[in-house]
Formats: structure tokens, C-alpha cells, sequence
């Protein structure tokens, strides 16, 4: 149910009687009320049609159309970055910990709100509506005054009788919600700023254009995540930084013909660097995150000896954090995005010479570039036995997220959705072995490296023999990735697979 | 998944209504979504909600499994609260249960579709001994079930407990059971309530008192924790609460 809207020049006060003349109400005293929103910064809560609400030391996640509380908990108001992990266990830690996961509640806004509820009564003196006569303020400046209808379950018909009733006395209904209208209001974006990019395209579009059209959202999305990054207010925004900065490489890689050729060296240059200067903290990011998971895999009683190494990663994860962020705040940082930026905005202006693929359509070259990536993975896959060295597993991966850029940002826009997902689920069934495979590889590196730090602790000598026991299950760990790899590798270069490529990227 | 919980006694008139209202209510106030269904055809806890005792197409094709059950939910004046109303029909209930196959999961399979909605559905039950009390002990994760602390009515406690946990039966309800329109003057009150929780573990400790608070109920059609909160009566019930959520272990996770 929309709010609605007071007509035009009618104050609080004379709606108020009309509200009471109107209709049967038992009238409420006002409040004000002070109410702090919060989502996270890819707005999780607001794609999933909820709210978090702050007031008189209530945090409460509710529903956006109908005001249904789904959970609430008493809480001192957030001042930091607020993660599930700092609430106390019960219904709204669940609700949040399935919603946002690792992520952190952000403040987005605070409304003032002055607010007086009517109670629209049936014959039984039974609350069959509830509205609230809301007027909103953002600090100094004033919202249009509104009157905010919640139903009431099963009595349709009243409802209907009270939006009739405010339409005929010139209500109108509001365009949007109250925490949008004020988020607009204050120059921010429903929703924040997700990660995922989808950039409508058009398969006979100049793929020069085209392809600048999505790196640009690329960009957009590193730039919206650099300064959550700087601040380390939580793990995903160098995470979806590190991914908008790896699809952005895989694009220049893939279609690097409508680019000219001394400039994109340039950039992949510089890229690659960001990329590297990024890559220590986020590992850091993924042991201290997963680190529950990994001492799951000792036994029982060993569990606590691990604590000095999750010590020891905690120090190195804020040491690498701090080198990332002196890396992003460097001028050279700043350059890079602007000059990229720039080179977008202007590609297709740039002469075609030494760009061979400028002109051609862009669904020519993306159905040539997937099926060629595509058919790359195949020959790799198919040289891949139980003994073949970690690193052909890793290069296999590799390929493997690039097939899945390219499928995502310019198979689905450009190519039949139902082919282009069920290619990407095959894909994901046989990267996530792959992953495994890799991130075993890399946390008994990891391990073996830590080995002389940890033994200094105290309790050194006791967790380096847990460790030792954590390297040997990792490892194995690592055999039934290799095991599980035949299996999903089959299928993914299955002849139902390759004739489905063949068909749909000619 | 909800919990399910109903009030349940054999005799009539010793406090499963107020108990149901009353609990309800506290649950939703915890911001808890709750439904309250009003099995009993007197229809009491629906007049207490001002709610109209009308379920469109009656008791028979609710159980029969053809009426949408959550278009016949109405909101209650708590936020979070919700009724499913009784219907004069369901004064056939047991004979309308006794057509079907399965007689006894036919309360369990209306309740289905709703269990993901909400985290605690209470059944206020009406008094008897039949096919709809089974049906009852089939749907219900835990009876609450009041005693008035005299002889005849521990009594049929006791026989409650023969039937439900004397046959070695072991999937049946959990019974949590409290005293109900205590008088703490009476000496037997008194000494009937120490024998029974020395007796039975399944005996809470605490305990409603007979208060003209509660029957105050019915004039002013709400719950007494709305229109008490402070008094004697509305404590008791919070105990009373405290007490069944810590019996019934972890808190019930979110129903979404």
C-alpha cells in the first residue's frame, strides 16, 4: 500500500481533521520519532525489500510495503560499521547473518519524523487500518507531509474504503517510499551501490562502443568501492574492487583488437599492478574469514592450539590492509582511473587504425571470443591427468573466470539468457573444484610460510603440531578436489556443451 | 518452522483462553510473528480480539483442505499478532474429523502451509476428550496446560499425563503444565501445588492467580498484558512465558 501525499498546501493540523471527519479513527498523540536506516553498501537489505531501523535502542529489520517486523533486537545505536558477528545470538543475528553474511550494516540516513496515528475503527471498535500522519525532516530540510497506511490483515474491503476515502479528499499517492523519497532528497541512491553490473547491449553495436559501455560500469564500481577499501569498513569492498579490477583485465585481454595497442599495454600495465598491490590483503581477508572453517578440519581437542596463528594472521591481515590502502590513496592510483576513464569516454572517437576489431559488431565478437575461450578450456582440461603439476589446475581456473566474464557481462546481454545461464552453472559446478584445489594449494603455502612466526609465540610449539595436522587434511583436501575434477571437467566438455556453443556463439 | 503450542485441559473454565490471549500476545510483543487459532466453537478468544467468529465455508471444508487458510487469517489491534477465527461449525468438528481418513493429522495439515510464516502458532483448544484433542496432540509441539490447584482438577492432570505418556508413546507433545486461578489464601491450593511439583516434572513454576483483573478481560475485550501491564495478573503471565520459552529450550529461528 502506498503512502499518500497531503494535497498541496494543506497543513498537518487541518489533515489531521479531516482525517477525523472523515473516517471512523481513534486518534493517537503525536511523537517525534528519530529513526536511523542502515544497509549495507551494495544495498542487500533493500534488494531484499527490507529496512533496518534504529530507534529508542531497538534495532529492527523491517519489511519496506507493510511494515511487518521481521525480527528486533535492543542495541546502544551503531557509531562503527555494525557485522552480525557484534549482536547477540537470536532471531535478528539469523535474520541478518542470511541477508548480508560478512558484510556491515552502514548508516545511510536518519529521519526526523514528527507522527500522529489514527486507528480507522470497525463497528466493533476494532483496528481495521492503521495510518500515520508523518512529517519528515532531513535535518533542516523539510519532507511533503504524508500519511502512511498500513493494512491490517483480512480486511481488504476497509482498506479500500480508506484509499478511496483520502483519494476523493486529494491525498495522492506518493511515488515512492519515504525512505526513498529521502534518500533522493539527500543526493543518495535507493539501493546503494551494488557490485553486480548489467549493461544493456546490442549485437550489432560497434564493439568499441559496447565494450567501453560496460568498462565504464566496471570503473564506476572500483571507484564506489575505493574509499570503503581505504577505510576497511568491511572485507567485500576490496573483494568487489579486486573483481571489477580482474573483469576489467579479462576484458582488455579478450577484446583487446578495439583498443589502440600502445595505450592498452599501458593500462594492462598499470592494472596489473593495482591488482598485485590488492592481492595480499584480500588472501589475508579469506584465511581470517574462513578460519572457523579451517580449524574445523583438525581434530577436537588441537582446536585451541591454533590460536596463536590466527594471531599471527590478524597482525599480517592489518599490515597488508594498511599497505593497500597507502597503494589506492597514491596519485598514481587516482591517474590510472582517470586517464582509464578518459581513454573510455573517447575510444570510439580514437582512429581505427591498429584497432582491427573497432568496428565490427559487438555480438560477432563476443560469440567469437566465448566459443574461442570456450574451446581453449577444453584442449587445457583434456590435458589435465591425477598427476599433473598444481599449476595447470591454476591456469585452467584462470581461463575459466575469463570464460565466465565474458559470459556474463556480454553473453547475457547479447545471447539467449536460458543458454547463456545453464553454461555458466556447468562452468561454476567445475570452477568451484578448481577453487578448492587452488585455495588448499595456496593456504598450505600460506602455513609453511607462517611456521617460524608462529613458533615464537609461547604456545608456539603446540600450534605449529596443529598446524602441521591442518597441512596434512588440506592436502588432502587438495587430492579430492584433483578426484572430484574428471567429473565435472566431463561435463563441462560434454558434446551436449559443445554443440550448445557451437550453436549459440557462430 | 513454528512452534506450535495449545492450550489444553479437559475441563472447561480453568484458563486456556486468558492463558492463549495472554501468551499470544507476549509473543508477538517480542516481535515474534504469531497466530492464534480459536478451535473452540464458543469462539472466546475471537470476541476477545473484537473479531467477527466467521470462517467463510465453515470448519468441514477447512479441514477437508479446500479453503485458502491464509485468507481466512485476520490481523489482530497487536502488531505481529494474527487470528485464524473460530465458526460455530466447529462444534461438529469431531464428526467432521471422523469422515476423513486420518483423522488425527488433519489440524497438522491445515497448520502446513502457514508453519514457514509464523514462529508460534497457539492452538486455544476447546475442552473435551475426542478426536479433536488428538488431532490436537498431532499438531501441537507442547501442551499448556492450566491446573486449578484442587483435587478433582489435578486429577485429571494426572489422567493427562496417563494418556499422553503412560503408554510409552514417544512422539506425543511435550506437557508443560501451570497453575491457573490460584488463590494463595487457600491452604489446599497451597498444598495440592507443592505435591504436584514435587511430583511431576512437567509442572512450571509459574502460576496464574485468580484475579478480577483477568475477568475484566471480557468487558474490555483484550488482552490483560495490554490493559495491565504492570499489574499482578500480567506478571504472571510473563513468568508464565519466561518459563515455557525456557522449557522449550533454544529460541525458535525466525520463520523467515
Amino acid at each position: 500500500m502506498p503512502d499518500y501525499l497531503l494535497p498541496r498546501g494543506m497543513t498537518a493540523a487541518t489533515a489531521s481533521r479531516a482525517l477525523a471527519e472523515r473516517l471512523p479513527v481513534r486518534a493517537g498523540s503525536a511523537r517525534v520519532h528519530a529513526r536511523a536506516y542502515y544497509d549495507t553498501f551494495d544495498g542487500l537489505l533493500h534488494t531484499a525489500g527490507l529496512e533496518a531501523v534504529w530507534e529508542d535502542g531497538q534495532l529492527a529489520l523491517v519489511e519496506s510495503d507493510g511494515d511487518q517486523i521481521r525480527a528486533r533486537a535492543a542495541l546502544p545505536k551503531p557509531t562503527r560499521p555494525l557485522f552480525t558477528s557484534d549482536l547477540e545470538g537470536g532471531p535478528l543475528c539469523d535474520a541478518l547473518k542470511r541477508l548480508i553474511d560478512v558484510r556491515a550494516l552502514l548508516p545511510i540516513i536518519e529521519i526526523k519524523c514528527r507522527e500522529r496515528p489514527f486507528d480507522v475503527l470497525d463497528r466493533e471498535q476494532k483496528t481495521v487500518v492503521r495510518l500515520r500522519l508523518q512529517q519528515p525532516a532531513l535535518g533542516r530540510m523539510r519532507l511533503r507531509p504524508r500519511v502512511h497506511v498500513s493494512a491490517v490483515r483480512g480486511y481488504d474491503k476497509a482498506l479500500a474504503r480508506v484509499s478511496g476515502e483520502l483519494g476523493r479528499e486529494g491525498f495522492e499517492p506518493a511515488p515512492r517510499p519515504l525512505l526513498e523519497e529521502a534518500l533522493l532528497a539527500s543526493g543518495g541512491t535507493p539501493g546503494g551501490s551494488p557490485a553486480k553490473i548489467r549493461v544493456r547491449l546490442d549485437r550489432s553495436e560497434r564493439a568499441d562502443r559496447a565494450t567501453a559501455a560496460v568498462l565504464k560500469a566496471l570503473l564506476a564500481v572500483i571507484e564506489a568501492n575505493l574509499p570503503g577499501t581505504i577505510a576497511d569498513l568491511d572485507s567485500e569492498f576490496l573483494h568487489d574492487l579486486r573483481v571489477a579490477v580482474r573483469r576489467t583485465r579479462a576484458v582488455q585481454r579478450e577484446l583487446r583488437g578495439v583498443f589502440p595497442p600502445a595505450e592498452l599495454e599501458r593500462f594492462r600495465a598499470d592494472f596489473r599492478r593495482l591488482q598485485q598491490e590488492t592481492g595480499d590483503a584480500r588472501d589475508l581477508d579469506v584465511y581470517v574469514l574462513e578460519f572457523d572453517g579451517m580449524r574445523a578440519l583438525v581434530p577436537e581437542p588441537e582446536r585451541p592450539d591454533l590460536e596463536p596463528l590466527l594471531e599471527v594472521l590478524k597482525r599480517r591481515r592489518a599490515a597488508a590492509h594498511r599497505r593497500t590502502a597507502r597503494a589506492l590513496r597514491a596519485e598514481r592510483t587516482a591517474k590510472l582511473l582517470a586517464g582509464w576513464g578518459e581513454l573510455l569516454d573517447g575510444l570510439e572517437g580514437v582512429s581505427v587504425e591498429g584497432r582491427p576489431d573497432a568496428r565490427t559488431p559487438i555480438g560477432e565478437l563476443a560469440g567469437a571470443r566465448i566459443t574461442k575461450v570456450y574451446r581453449r578450456m577444453v584442449r587445457m582440461g583434456e590435458a589435465i591427468g591425477p598427476d599433473s603439476p598444481s599449476i595447470d589446475y591454476h591456469e585452467l581456473r584462470k581461463k575459466g573466470k575469463e570464460l565466465r566474464y565474458l559470459l556474463e557481462l556480454f553473453g547475457a546481454p547479447l545471447f539467449p539468457e536460458e543458454v547463456v545461464r545453464s553454461m555458466v552453472r556447468v562452468l561454476k559446478g567445475l570452477q568451484d573444484v578448481l577453487g578448492r584445489h587452488q585455495d588448499r594449494e595456496i593456504q598450505v603455502t600460506m602455513l609453511r610460510s607462517l611456521g617460524p612466526e608462529v613458533s615464537a609465540a609461547s604456545d608456539g610449539p603446540a600450534a605449529l603440531m596443529a598446524m602441521g595436522m591442518l597441512v596434512e587434511r588440506l592436502e588432502a583436501d587438495q587430492q579430492e578436489a584433483r578426484g572430484a575434477f574428471a567429473s565435472r571437467f566431463e561435463e563441462f566438455a560434454s558434446r551436449r556443451q559443445r554443440k550448445l556453443v557451437k550453436d549459440t556463439f557462430p | 518452522m513454528s512452534v506450535v503450542l495449545a492450550t489444553y485441559n479437559i475441563k472447561g473454565g480453568v484458563g486456556k483462553t486468558s492463558a492463549a490471549v495472554n501468551l499470544a500476545y507476549l509473543a508477538a510483543e517480542e516481535g515474534r510473528s504469531t497466530l492464534l487459532w480459536d478451535l473452540d466453537p464458543q469462539g472466546a478468544s475471537t470476541y476477545l480480539f473484537r473479531i467477527r467468529p466467521k470462517v467463510r465455508g465453515g470448519g468441514r471444508k477447512l479441514l477437508r483442505g479446500n479453503s485458502d487458510v491464509a485468507a481466512l487469517i485476520k490481523g489482530t489491534d497487536q502488531e505481529g499478532l494474527d487470528l485464524l477465527p473460530a465458526d460455530f461449525s466447529y462444534r461438529h468438528m469431531d464428526l467432521a474429523l471422523d469422515s476423513f481418513k486420518r483423522p488425527t493429522r488433519r489440524l497438522a495439515r491445515v497448520l502446513e502451509p502457514l508453519r514457514g510464516e509464523y514462529d508460534y502458532v497457539f492452538l486455544d483448544c476447546p475442552p473435551s476428550i475426542s478426536l479433536v484433542s488428538e488431532s490436537v496432540f498431532e499438531a501441537a509441539d507442547a501442551l499448556l496446560v492450566p491446573i486449578i490447584p484442587a483435587t478433582l482438577s489435578s486429577r485429571t492432570f494426572e489422567q493427562l499425563e496417563e494418556l499422553l505418556n503412560g503408554g510409552g508413546a514417544a512422539a506425543g507433545p511435550a506437557i508443560l503444565a501451570f497453575f491457573s486461578m490460584v488463590d494463595g489464601r487457600k491452604r489446599l491450593h497451597r498444598e495440592v501445588m507443592e505435591r504436584l511439583r514435587a511430583q511431576w516434572s512437567s509442572v512450571l513454576e509459574a502460576a496464574i492467580p485468580a484475579s478480577a483483573e483477568i475477568e475484566r478481560m471480557g468487558l474490555r475485550r483484550e488482552a490483560v498484558v495490554a490493559y495491565a501491564p504492570a499489574g499482578k495478573a500480567a506478571l504472571a503471565y510473563r513468568s508464565l512465558w519466561a518459563d515455557v520459552q525456557a522449557r522449550l529450550g533454544e529460541y525458535p529461528s525466525p520463520a523467515r
